[in-house]
């Protein structure tokens, strides 16, 4: 055999590169200690969807902070929940975690993917960002709220003034609301409705409308897991209002086949009276119309305790169980927290974070200014949808709203399907009915 | 030299089968474990036929089955629009090739595009609607997408319109194979287009057409996600109108976290068509021996 080819290899050599790659094994395990204390923390978020701008903000930001090494990862919607609780169950869950409301988190917390904060944040600054009664669980708190997301009814005051209507009063109470409808369904505009097509209209109408006959967030839960009944005429209510606006021809033809934010582009084109809207689109809306479009709360036609009550839903972070330091991961929450991240929020995204200690002195539109002291500041309750469990939700709190608009059922029709759909769910997660019954006792208690 | 012992052409092949037993079967496996599981995050206890059971006695699910159902009527359209169609490409008329490649481009379209595109038409201020009206059609104008009663039948219009163009180009291909020679000799023997058509050209594409009758039959079934997703507005609306079982296994994954439902529900899906599938070899076996 030609071992020419071959380079030589002998035994010294052999001892002598196996020396070498052991000191170099030394030397990159004693590096990697170096470095271990810089802490590395992973975070995966969303919102960049629904902000933009949050992207840039969130790589500054970990650019900025030095306790600790924070890898960022932009998660793609559908996956935001699924992602994570693979790699909780998995143990390998990043240390921050973006998290919607509600149940969208509360379910993580229940499997024990996610820590408490209680003891990790400091009681100010936990407050400060309003994470909002629907991370309450079991006496302890699972997010910092990071950016609010103001819901309210919009109109164009264009079209109230057309239509001979005070377009710096808008209704207050159901029969107000009638009859501005009917006005500008005279003036020769559509007066009310938007896009349902993809059945975010009808949470939202939820969203507002339920909680007029709430005294507590508690009850929407007992509703939705079925302790408390939907035949009851208080209860599907809202759905008999949404009937008697589709039979006075108040809403708008196309609703049906709209979706949800070409349905708002009909308000700020002028082409829709009232509908329902976000705090993120107010800014571009608004300078759209020339601080034409105003906003309120859902006229009332109800008698519970949550009635007029302005809507604030917030998007949050928490901490995971899996994070090796969990106190590092909460010094990196508090950091967003501090004034300068704050600003640095409102500058990349030009929108709201989620603290009330928030120097508001730099907005500049009023409309969004007015959105801030009176939803952000005052007193608000969150988003009731996001207490549903998923089933209902997709069972009964989007087909009634779409079903309805279509006139194809009527609002004791959907308070039937909603009880049928409550009943059902019980039987599907009979794991879960516990939880859930826990979770009434945070929510009931003063909001 | 020792001969080569008769295990070692599977020793070869067995890296590879070992590699799609993992991918295909691991899944398969995983999925039929979870439907007897009532699973949270990734594994839960055992409850036996539960799963089957509530999906079973779901008012939902069935009313997803008759959808899957319903859209089968689309078959026999689909059969005659292509069946038509190939048959005049036959001919070849002046600009055939350019035409067989006008109908074939829904085809390559992906679904997505198409069905967002349709969308658009077909809403109830859409171009479709302002056509009509323009024709003094107003009764015709209806809310194609956002009427309970008319969805369904306005997603299999997009449907047939898409899939009507794989027909088109398997007769097309089986067509343009038919010995010619035969159809000569009966037009000399005075056969008229009818009858040609009738006693030569169908009996000849006999083969194809049952294998485009199968693959059509397990698209309706398994395989319409895709445009009920976005006609439906992402939920198989309005109301539930057009929801299938794709849809509802979809559903009760990810928006109602219950992956052993989705998985009774998929199991069940999964046997209707691999009976279905083993009706097309049967029918493709059929074909090839005739």
């Amino acid at each position: 055999m030609d071992n020419s080819a071959y380079p030589m290899f002998t035994r010294r050599s052999l001892m002598l590169s196996s020396a070498m790659l052991a000191g170099g094994a030394a030397l990159g395990g004693l590096s990697k200690g170096a470095a271990a204390q810089v802490k590395d923390m992973d975070m995966w978020y969303w919102g960049e969807q629904e902000l933009p701008g949050l992207q840039k903000y969130v790589n500054d930001s970990v650019a900025k902070y030095k306790a600790a090494t924070v890898k960022p990862m932009l998660q793609d919607t559908a996956v935001v929940i699924s992602q994570f609780q693979t790699a909780a169950a998995a143990g390998n869950a990043p240390d921050v975690q973006y998290l919607w409301n509600g149940i969208y988190h509360m379910e993580s917390v229940w499997l024990g993917y996610l820590r408490g904060l209680k003891s990790l944040i400091k009681p100010d600054i936990l407050a400060a960002s309003n994470p909002t009664m629907l991370s309450h669980f079991g006496g302890d708190i699972y997010r910092t709220g990071w950016y609010p997301l103001p819901m309210f009814w919009c109109y164009n005051k264009t079209l109230f003034e057309k239509a001979g209507l005070d377009p710096e009063a808008p209704p207050k109470t159901w029969d107000e609301l009638l009859v501005a409808c009917d006005k500008l369904k005279s003036s020769g505009v559509e007066a009310l409705g938007g896009g349902i097509q993809d059945g975010y209209w009808s949470e939202w109408y939820i969203t507002h409308s339920l909680p007029q006959q709430l005294d507590s967030l508690g009850e929407a839960v007992e509703l939705f897991i079925g302790d408390k009944d939907f035949n009851d005429p208080k209860y599907h209510e809202h759905w008999v209002k949404l009937a008697e606006l589709k039979t006075k021809g108040f809403l708008n033809k196309d609703m049906s086949s709209l979706e949800l934010y070409p349905g708002i582009d009909l308000v700020v084109a002028g082409k829709l009276g009232i509908g329902q809207t976000i705090g993120t689109r107010l800014p571009a809306d608004s300078k759209a119309t020339g601080g034409k479009i105003g906003y309120m709360t859902m006229p009332v036609f109800g008698k519970g305790k949550l009635a007029a009550t302005p809507v604030v839903d917030v998007q949050g972070l928490g901490i995971s169980t899996n994070a090796e330091d969990a106190a590092a991961a909460a010094a990196f929450l508090e950091f967003l927290q501090s004034p300068e991240q704050l600003k640095a929020f409102w500058e990349a995204t030009n929108w709201l974070p989620s603290n009330t200690t928030f120097d508001s002195s730099v907005i500049q539109d009023a409309s969004v200014r007015g959105l801030w002291e009176n939803w952000g500041l005052k007193s608000n309750i969150s988003n009731v949808t996001n207490l549903m469990p998923g089933q209902f939700y997709e069972r009964a709190a989007i087909p009634t709203g779409q079903q309805i608009v279509a006139g194809s059922m009527t609002g004791e029709q959907a308070g039937e399907l909603a009880a049928k759909t409550a009943k059902e769910w019980k039987d599907f997660n009979p794991d879960m009915v516990e939880n859930y019954r826990k979770w009434v006792k945070d929510l009931s208690s003063p909001t | 030299m020792t001969p080569p012992s008769r295990l070692t052409p599977y020793l070869y092949v067995l890296p590879l089968v070992a590699l799609l037993a993992f991918v295909f079967g691991y899944p398969l496996l995983r999925i039929f474990e979870f439907s007897f599981k009532m699973v949270r995050g990734i594994d839960g206890p055992w409850i036996g036929l539960r799963n089957y059971q509530l999906v079973l006695g779901q008012s939902l699910f069935w009313e997803s089955v008759l959808h899957n159902l319903q859209l089968l009527l689309a078959i026999p359209v689909m059969v005659g629009i292509s069946l038509i169609v190939s048959v005049l490409l036959s001919e070849r008329v002046a600009g055939w090739k350019l035409y067989r490649i006008i109908v074939f481009v829904p085809f390559v379209l992906a679904i997505p595009i198409v069905a967002v595109v349709m969308k658009r038409m077909f809403q109830f201020s859409g171009p479709v609607n302002e056509m009509l009206r323009w024709m003094s059609l107003d009764f015709m104008a209806l809310d194609w997408i956002g009427s309970s009663d008319v969805a369904l039948w306005t997603v299999m219009i997009l449907i047939i319109w898409r899939e009507s163009a794989l027909g088109i180009i398997l007769f097309l291909a089986r067509l343009l194979s038919l010995d010619e020679s035969v159809i000569e000799a009966a037009k000399i023997d005075g056969a008229n287009w009818w009858h040609r058509l009738w006693h030569i050209i169908l009996p000849e594409m006999r083969g194809v057409i049952e294998f485009y009758v199968v693959v059509s039959v397990i698209t309706m079934l398994a395989a319409v996600f895709s445009y009920i997703y976005i006609m439906g507005g992402g939920r198989g609306g309005p109301g539930t109108s057009t929801e299938v079982v794709e849809l509802y296994i979809f559903n009760a994954l990810i928006r109602s976290s219950l992956p052993g439902i989705a998985s009774a529900a998929s199991v069940m899906l999964f046997l209707v068509t691999g009976v279905l599938i083993f009706l097309l070899f049967r029918v493709r076996r059929r074909a090839e021996a005739t």
